[in-house]
């Protein structure tokens, strides 16, 4: 009971991580309909960029920070000199160019970083784990988890209540009539960029203090993947629910089906359900309520 | 309509004239030359060195057949080729490697070319073990399946389970003599050449040939519009699980052609890196026509080999360059699949098709 109870703890603080990662993506689907599959090198970028700035002496938060800043120019840069020029193109364009993209990031970060793991130095969050009771959890996912809510719950303020929220928002729903009204639609693009590129920064930054940063990090860009889809492809909120279950998911089948099932079940279980999960309820789940009927 | 432009006063009569293979004799005299290229001036004129890169774009070729049937002909994106290439390799190794073949099949060097069909058909079940969910859903779900696919296949039943089997750790190494057809030993650059030449005019000719008959215009009717192709009395459904099962034979037997070229297997050269590559490879060649999967081979392979090429004389001043040449060579053709999407989205085929357009109609071409 203790190490169900521990897996599924880690399970939601991994799926914050994940969440993060995962409303990139939505935000970019939602806003200018591209999928993209470039989310895992977005990460890497930032994680790289964020551990560049700290071993020049700069502290963890105000590194984020520059990251931060780095991903709002990087993402307008992208949108302008490749996406600018697809909108209205077929799927398979679009989704390649961002496969393209994707190759062309990863190139270029292993071909200026190398590939050696690198870790922060010295580390910013202390090994000794917090208990609470018998549940023991080291602090960097804690952290991780508190910051991913913390930028979630922003992001949705940013969504709900903003006048650049809303009319993203507004050329998501019916990009026509945003721009009768005078949204710029280039600026939601360029912004939903942006935004894509900070969440996946922070995402990536919170995931190298976690195991290392190497090139493996890009993996998360694939593994929210089945999250997305999970949660509907266009939903927020879905993305965050997703991203807790594919985190809770992957963690209880590391530690039950491991035994059973030896080598990376882990890495694969939330693959395999999402396979399965499109045969029975292929276009997601949207909704809070009706995840209870899985 | 035919596609093939006829000179003046040649009219055709009926549907069977019209879907023939050569229609005129100078489009006879054309294919006849380029068989004889491929079989005869590459292997016996170029270097050997060469020869390799031909069999290089051969292998990408059949690869790239198999995607342009799913994404060009039946509209169905797959991002997990790789895996059925690899499901094909893997079946082909460890049939030649443990099955216990009766002893006139190895003296007669039967068993590569019967396991060879083994791996086709068993990649083929395996992709439409994956192809099954394209009956719920279309477009971006069914990549996610694909890409699933890749995933499940290579990354852990293929690296977990299948690499270990008889002891092995990683790699699959076979013992020369091993990979034999009839007389024929693969064991030199030509032998290898040649046998990629007949297995890739082999497949060209069943794709061609199943696409200028009833799967094929099904394929093409579906992806155009699947509701409509539905209304005609075509099983959608069926027609996609096919198109998944020859994507997935063709696959299959490419993979089995690799023992022969490399004669050692190991995960690592069926990444999902792969997948990508070969669906790079039919964007730049031209999505929806069996050319554009032969120019796109034709131009990554090169492209890739002169890059190459380019950077060793630069290695010498900045030795990066060279050691890190894979990621050079990822970011390279990332490039190259923006440029190509954003500056010639309709592909090398387009090019070529207009090149012959301008060719036929010169020197009126209004």
């Amino acid at each position: 009971m203790e190490l169900f109870v521990m897996t599924l703890t880690t399970g939601i603080l991994v799926g914050g991580i994940y969440a993060l990662v995962a409303l990139g993506w939505v935000i970019i689907y939602k806003c200018s309909g591209v999928l993209n599959l470039a989310m895992g090198e977005l990460t890497l970028i930032g994680a790289y960029l964020t551990w560049s700035f700290y071993q020049t002496g700069i502290p963890f938060v105000p590194a984020l920070l520059l990251t931060l800043v780095c991903g709002i120019i990087l993402g307008i840069l992208v949108e302008r000199i490749f996406l600018d020029k697809l909108i209205g193109q077929p799927l398979l364009a679009v989704i390649m160019v961002t496969v393209g993209l994707a190759f062309f990031f990863r190139g270029v970060v292993c071909f200026i970083w190398g590939t050696d793991t690198k870790v922060f130095q010295p580390a910013v969050f202390s090994i000794k784990p917090i208990t609470f009771g018998f549940l023991r959890i080291s602090p960097v996912f804690l952290w991780s988890f508190v910051a991913a809510i913390i930028l979630l719950v922003a992001l949705m303020l940013f969504f709900k209540f903003t006048r650049w929220g809303l009319s993203m928002q507004a050329t998501a729903d019916d990009e026509t009539a945003a721009l009768s009204l005078g949204v710029s639609a280039r600026f939601v693009y360029a912004a939903s960029w942006s935004i894509a590129f900070m969440s996946a920064g922070v995402a990536g930054a919170l995931l190298a203090n976690i195991n290392g940063l190497n090139i493996s990090v890009s993996y998360f860009g694939l593994l929210v993947l089945p999250a997305v889809i999970f949660g509907g492809l266009n939903s927020i909120p879905g993305a965050i629910v997703g991203g807790i279950v594919i985190g809770i998911l992957e963690n209880l089948s590391g530690t039950y089906l491991d035994q059973f099932v030896p080598g990376g079940v882990k890495q694969i279980a939330p693959f395999v359900f999402l396979v399965v999960f499109l045969l029975f309820k292929p276009y997601g789940i949207w909704g809070w309520e009706r995840i209870e009927r899985v | 309509m035919s596609t093939v432009w006829l000179p003046c006063g040649h009219y055709h009569e009926n549907y069977v004239q019209d879907q023939g293979w050569w229609q005129t004799p100078v489009l006879k005299l054309k294919m006849l030359l380029l068989l004889a290229v491929v079989f005869v001036f590459i292997p016996l004129l170029l270097p050997e060195y060469w020869v390799g890169v031909g069999t290089m774009i051969g292998y990408t070729a059949m690869g790239a057949l198999g995607v342009q049937l799913l994404i060009g002909f039946g509209g169905l994106i797959t991002l997990g080729h790789a895996a059925f290439i690899a499901v094909g390799a893997y079946t082909s190794a460890l049939l030649v490697l443990e099955f216990p073949w009766p002893a006139f099949m190895i003296d007669w060097g039967l068993a590569y070319p019967a396991s060879i069909v083994v791996a086709g058909l068993f990649a083929g079940i395996w992709s439409v073990v994956f192809g099954l969910p394209c009956a719920r859903v279309k477009g971006f779900y069914l990549i996610l399946t694909t890409i699933a696919a890749q995933f499940i296949t290579v990354d852990f039943i293929l690296t977990q389970y299948v690499s270990k089997i008889g002891g092995r750790a990683q790699a699959f190494s076979l013992p020369p003599g091993t990979i034999q057809i009839g007389p024929w030993s693969m064991d030199t650059e030509i032998e290898t050449y040649y046998f990629m030449a007949i297995l890739v005019t082999g497949m060209i000719v069943v794709l061609a040939n199943l696409l200028r008959s009833k799967p094929g215009r099904a394929w093409v009717a579906i992806r155009d519009n699947d509701i409509a192709a539905s209304t005609m009395g075509i099983n959608v459904y069926r027609y996609k699980i096919l198109a998944f099962f020859v994507a997935g034979a063709m696959a299959g037997v490419a993979g089995a052609f690799w023992l022969s070229n490399t004669a050692a297997l190991s995960p690592e050269h069926f990444t999902w890196f792969w997948s990508l590559w070969l669906v790079g490879v039919i964007l730049i060649g031209g999505v929806g026509s069996i050319h554009g999967a032969i120019f796109g081979s034709i131009f990554m392979v090169l492209v890739m080999e002169f890059l190459q090429m380019g950077v060793i004389p630069l290695a010498a001043y900045y030795p990066k360059l060279l050691m890190n040449f894979a990621f050079l060579k990822e970011a390279f053709f990332g490039l190259i699949i923006c440029v190509f999407l954003i500056f010639e989205p309709h592909g090398l085929a387009y090019r070529w098709w207009q090149m012959k357009n301008y060719f036929n109609l010169w020197p009126f071409s209004y």
